[in-house]
């Protein structure tokens, strides 16, 4: 069918498509469809966010305890880390208008290297919440047998756990379950009414002696939900990350195969949208996941 | 309930507010109506007044008239408020609890409704109200969503797992209405539902302290079996039957999960009952649910006595009497209930 | 083909058409033609529909006892699923989208393609991969949640491929916003010369406010669906209700799309119409304006109303009281586009060919469908009338009287575009009325079952429903006899059909103004556009005279 078509449209400029009578109203195209992707993936994201805000606004005091489970350091590393990737692919669009080959490559490759780290940081994350067994699907964490040793040394309830403590000589996982065992963040809300309806509903047991006691089963479903929609979010994230790593890898051939002018910088710049709108969603994420009531209560 | 051989456009109206939906309901159809036929009449009529006379003619232009549009908004419009409106204030009437209503707590469950009186009547796929005085319904399930539904009074709601929802609504006729489970719910959704009874206050506290019939106890049974419980809705025959039949079995030998047998005297059936996946029939799957105080032990004895009935020579084979009772030490003391082996050969 | 090129300033007049140019395998599954990827879609979607057809047809025959006798209630489950699946995620949001406005859009408004054809293509890829998951899913089992996915039962009590038809709909789901961000994108810069906003046929500002909706609706489905799959696959989630999760929080998400997707679904057969309907009455459509900016108020409207799907579901009164509202505001952008139509046939020329006739038939269905939607906004009724059949008629009324309906007549009007042939106007007459009257004798009778309070869903059910239950099925069988008809007497025409012309309807508008069926880059020439949308006039250069010699010739 091209051949029907090329008789009467000789003439092409480099990269026109053949739908397109010329360079602006394709670049009009392409910009305005890449806008509107965007829009679509903020409403994919939304729903998520919907869904952090819904329990967030419920179980408040089981997401501060598991907000404060995440490294913050790590987070804010993997922060730092996109927004500079930010800077050079804005570099390299830069470099693409002005036709300059070595620096194009040169900028993707850093950005790939900083797409990478990212990714890498993550692994180290996962691999944390793996060990510590808080990933919330039963059968993902790592198998710890009983240690015998420790077999004689009585346990403490759940919210004499010090916070943050990691009890190695009772931790114990043989089927890689997910595990929480310090509810001390609602012994100290409790006594401050700092708790809502639904948590009074969803974090105590009645044990029929009058006192609502605290019930750490049912704390650890509310701090599990958290560490789903963590998972979820960054799991999704991580995965835009790698689609993103792929068009880099894409635009890193044609920048070295030299594609890229003044006149023709398109798919450059689009990629650079793409990546700068997956770096916004983690911004949103760090916060909401990382920081937010981190500090309530400590 | 109606009868069957006429097609009725309304069912019965036996609610305080059914009235209210009804002309609700009345009140759209004149509206509907108002607009249908003056469209479906212009409709026709510019179709068969402008019809072509001339093929690919070309009619003289018309443009928009700001004021048809101006007009033909704001009436909609204007109509749609007072609909919404009136919906608004008939849906406050019906979810709106009032004080001082009797109380009665409903369980959703896969595939039936478990009930219980604030006096501790439990009933299952049953509801047995009187009549004049309000009732509230308090409402969760143990598993999936579904929905109490009650056309007669025109209104449902649905039942969530983890949260308590709300009904309520005050008879005003006594009489047998469907109860559906309107949610869908899985495999036996369609039979889900039972009736809900409506009398009047002599009968209801007749009902409550328990003399609810005279009939015998295999009469009660075949009752208890093919209604009240629903346990034909598994042990009959046909496409639904997941269970064993259990016509012919009394006094014969069954066999077991894992291979042992075990003779289906009185005993096994009861047990059976409280605890169903105790003894499983090979072949079939341990679902059927416990019935472990939903039945009294009066009912129990009726159950017994009807199974037993299905089978044709079981009044000569079991004319010792059942020691049902006297094993389980669950069975309150005071059960005075005739014993199934009086009426065994009825 | 070109049997006698009536238009003066017409644009077409190629040796090839797109179906003559290439004939390989690869020049269609490898094609950037908008045109052949309508009929790859074409194919797929009328398979889609004869499958959901006869899961249809299926019910309507276990419903004719009130006893579950032909089907035992698990497999009625999956049918009345199965039904629902197919029908609405690979039939009635695709269809006239993705054939009618895929084939029809970028010509009507002058351009050589859509914006992105690329992504075009992939978008039908995604659709037949979805499509075959889902189908897949079904024959290994199939699926028995309901097509809403309910949770819990969704997640952790059925036993079906919920995960893998879950995942189906995940990628269809993609196929809808690639096309919806295609339109949307080619209505922006592919316009021709001339081709002014108002300029636009109202077919095209229909498709530009459903591209909208699926835009910012369906990537929310989306990941719905997949929070549902995750569920299930992990055994745990955020809607399992045994640890604090909110099954609730599933319904809200999945109507915020699925009640737009109401919208997605019958806004294009709403442009469809207005199409019809102009062009029968040979007049310009009433009110030109307002219609289009209708269809964008629906499109916005629709995304508030949601909640009208959970007035029992235990949402706050308060909260009912605003979706309840918002659902009263929805109905009156109908209301204006009902009227305007109707004002579209005062005075004109009106001929009762088969796509007319189609389009008076959806006239009436919609009124009816639309003013049933207003007894489902009304709180106090909705409470009485919901998970009942009064909502099955509703939504057939609208979905079948609306959208197919209009789909149908959309197909018969552009059939001698598409392929150069004429139908048999007989049949199709014939058929047209069928389906009409099929249609109201299958759903009619469900209104007054559903306010006797038969619910939905059942197999089975009280004696006393039987009656009206009977009409209902010999109402299905008219309406399945009416349905089947168009594809053999279709079929017929592509192969004996008389060539078609040009433009056999003598319409203004740029697709008719190529040759039949339209060259591969649409025009021969760039067109200009220099009339308004609907002149049936001399002015537009359609060279009247020689349309009537040549219909005199036939007739």
């Amino acid at each position: 069918m091209s051949a029907h078509y090329s008789d009467k449209f000789v003439y092409h400029e480099p990269g026109l498509q053949h739908q397109f009578d010329d360079m602006g109203q394709q670049e009009e195209s392409v910009a305005i469809g890449m806008w509107m992707f965007l829009v679509q993936e903020i409403m994919f994201f939304g729903g998520l966010f919907t869904a952090y805000l819904v329990f967030r606004s419920k179980y408040p005091m089981a997401f501060a305890a598991g907000s404060n489970h995440l490294d913050a350091f790590w987070g804010g590393l993997n922060t730092i880390v996109l927004i500079v990737s930010s800077l050079t692919m804005a570099l390299t669009v830069y470099y693409a208008q002005k036709g300059n080959r070595n620096m194009q490559v040169i900028l993707i490759l850093l950005t790939m290297f900083f797409g990478a780290v990212f990714l890498g940081v993550k692994a180290i994350e996962y691999t944390s919440k793996y060990n510590d067994g808080l990933v919330p699907i039963a059968g993902l964490n790592k198998k710890v047998k009983a240690d015998p040793a420790a077999a004689h040394l009585p346990e403490k309830p759940c919210y004499e756990v010090e916070h943050g403590e990691a009890d190695e000589h009772h931790y114990v996982n043989p089927r890689g379950e997910f595990q929480w065992k310090d509810c001390s963040l609602v012994k100290l809300a409790q006594d401050g009414n700092y708790l809502t309806e639904a948590e009074k509903i969803g974090y105590f047991s009645n044990d029929g002696s009058g006192a609502p006691q605290i019930d750490a089963e049912k704390f650890r479903d509310k701090v599990l939900i958290f560490y789903w929609i963590y998972f979820v979010m960054t799991g999704l994230h991580a995965l835009h990350m790698i689609i993103g790593l792929g068009l880099m890898a894409w635009l890193l051939w044609t920048a070295w195969r030299g594609y890229y002018s003044g006149d023709y910088y398109m798919p450059v710049e689009m990629s650079g949208l793409y990546w700068h709108f997956v770096d916004i969603v983690w911004i949103f994420l760090f916060p909401l996941l990382y920081l937010l009531g981190r500090h309530f209560m400590h | 309930m109606q009868s069957t051989n006429w097609v009725p456009l309304f069912p019965e109206q036996a609610s305080t507010f059914a009235w209210q939906v009804d002309l609700l309901y009345f009140y759209l159809i004149i509206v509907s109506i108002a607009f249908t036929i003056p469209v479906a009449a212009a409709i026709f009529f510019f179709a068969i007044k402008y019809r072509e006379t001339e093929k690919f003619a070309t009619p003289e232009e018309m443009h928009g008239s700001m004021v048809l549009e101006t007009v033909w908004s704001i009436i909609p419009f204007v109509i749609s408020m007072t609909i919404f409106l009136g919906g608004a204030i008939v849906f406050f009437n019906q979810f709106t609890p009032p004080e001082g209503a009797m109380n009665v707590y409903v369980v959703g469950k896969q595939w039936m409704w478990k009930l219980q009186h604030e006096t501790g009547q439990r009933e299952i796929n049953e509801l047995h109200i009187p009549v004049g005085r309000k009732v509230k319904l308090t409402m969760t399930t143990e598993d999936v969503l579904h929905d109490f539904s009650i056309p007669a009074f025109r209104t449902k709601a649905d039942v969530v797992p983890g949260r308590y929802t709300y009904l309520w609504f005050e008879a005003t006729k006594p009489g047998k209405y469907h109860l559906f489970c309107a949610e869908y719910c899985g495999l036996n959704h369609s039979g889900m539902g039972g009736y809900v009874y409506v009398m009047e206050q002599r009968d209801f506290d007749n009902w409550l302290s328990g003399s609810v019939s005279g009939q015998t106890p295999v009469e009660a049974g075949r009752d208890l079996f093919e209604n009240k419980l629903g346990c034909a809705s598994c042990h009959a025959g046909g496409p639904t039957q997941r269970g064993a039949m259990l016509e012919g079995i009394y006094n014969h030998e069954v066999k077991l999960v894992g291979g042992a047998t075990v003779t289906a005297d009185d005993q096994y059936i009861r047990n059976s009952i409280l605890n169903p996946s105790s003894q499983i029939v090979e072949g079939f799957q341990p679902i059927m649910p416990t019935f472990k105080g939903q039945v009294t032990e009066e009912q129990l004895n009726s159950l017994v006595a009807y199974i037993k009935s299905l089978t044709p020579d079981a009044a000569a084979a079991a004319s010792s009497v059942p020691t049902a009772n006297t094993s389980n030490t669950a069975a309150p003391a005071g059960n005075t209930a005739a014993k199934p082996s009086a009426n065994s050969n009825r | 083909m070109n049997a006698e090129n009536v238009i003066s300033s017409g644009y077409g007049g190629s040796k090839l058409n797109y179906i003559t140019n290439g004939s390989t395998l690869k020049s269609w599954l490898l094609t950037k033609d908008h045109k052949r990827i309508a009929i790859m879609y074409l194919i797929s979607v009328s398979g889609f529909f004869l499958m959901g057809g006869l899961y249809a047809a299926t019910i309507r025959l276990e419903l004719l006892t009130p006893a579950s006798d032909l089907l035992e209630s698990g497999t009625y489950n999956k049918v009345f699923t199965q039904h629902g699946i197919l029908m609405i995620f690979f039939f009635l949001i695709p269809s006239i989208p993705a054939v009618l406005g895929n084939f029809l859009l970028p010509i009507m408004i002058g351009a050589k393609d859509l914006a992105l054809p690329r992504i075009n293509l992939l978008s039908l890829y995604f659709y037949w991969i979805g499509g075959g998951m889902t189908l897949f899913a079904l024959m290994q089992g199939g699926i028995d949640t309901g097509w809403t996915f309910y949770t819990p039962y969704s997640t952790t009590f059925s036993n079906s491929f919920v995960m893998l038809v879950g995942l189906g709909i995940f990628v269809n789901g993609f196929s809808s916003i690639l096309t919806g961000l295609n339109f949307i994108v080619t209505i922006h810069t592919m316009r021709a010369p001339g081709m002014t906003w108002f300029r636009m046929p109202l077919f095209v500002w229909a498709h530009y406010a459903t591209s909208l909706v699926m835009i910012l609706g369906t990537p929310v489905i989306a990941i719905t669906i997949l929070l549902l799959a995750l569920e299930r696959l992990g055994g745990v989630g955020i809607f399992d209700p045994a640890i604090g999760g909110d099954p609730i929080l599933f319904q809200h998400l999945f109507w915020f799309y699925s009640h737009p997707a109401v919208y997605i679904m019958i806004l294009p057969g709403m442009g469809v119409i207005s199409e019809l309907i102009s062009n029968f009455s040979r007049k310009k459509i009433f009110g030109y304006e307002f219609i289009a900016f209708s269809s964008i108020a629906i499109a916005v409207f629709g995304f508030l109303v949601w909640g009208h799907h959970m007035f029992v579901s235990g949402q706050s009164i308060y909260a009912g009281l605003v979706f309840s509202f918002l659902t009263m505001v929805v109905a009156v952008p109908s209301a204006i586009k009902m009227f305007n139509w109707t004002a579209t046939m005062y005075k004109g020329s009106v001929s009762y060919d088969t796509p007319m006739l189609y389009a008076i038939g959806f006239m009436g269905l919609f009124l009816i469908g639309g003013l049933t939607g207003l007894f489902l906004g009304a709180m106090g009724l909705v409470v009485h009338l919901t998970d009942t059949y009064f909502v099955v008629a509703h939504f057939h009324y609208v979905m079948v009287g609306g959208q197919v309906i209009a789909y149908l007549g959309g197909i018969h009007y552009w059939w001698p575009k598409m392929t150069g042939r004429m139908y048999s106007e007989f049949w199709g007459k014939i058929s047209a009325m069928l389906v009409f009257v099929g249609f109201n004798l299958t759903f009619f009778p469900q209104f007054i079952l559903g306010y006797q309070g038969m619910p939905r869903r059942y197999a089975s059910y009280p004696e006393e429903f039987q009656v009206l239950n009977i009409f209902s099925t010999a109402g299905a069988s008219v309406l399945g006899i009416g349905l089947l008809m168009p594809a053999v007497y279709l079929m017929h025409s592509l192969f004996f059909g008389r060539p078609a012309g040009d433009n056999p309807w003598m319409h203004p508008g740029l697709e008719w103004r190529t040759s039949s069926p339209p060259p591969t880059e649409n025009f021969e020439v760039m067109p200009v556009v220099t009339w308004e949308a609907y002149e049936f006039g001399e002015e537009s250069g359609m060279d009247i005279e020689a349309a009537r010699r040549r219909e005199a010739v036939i007739t």
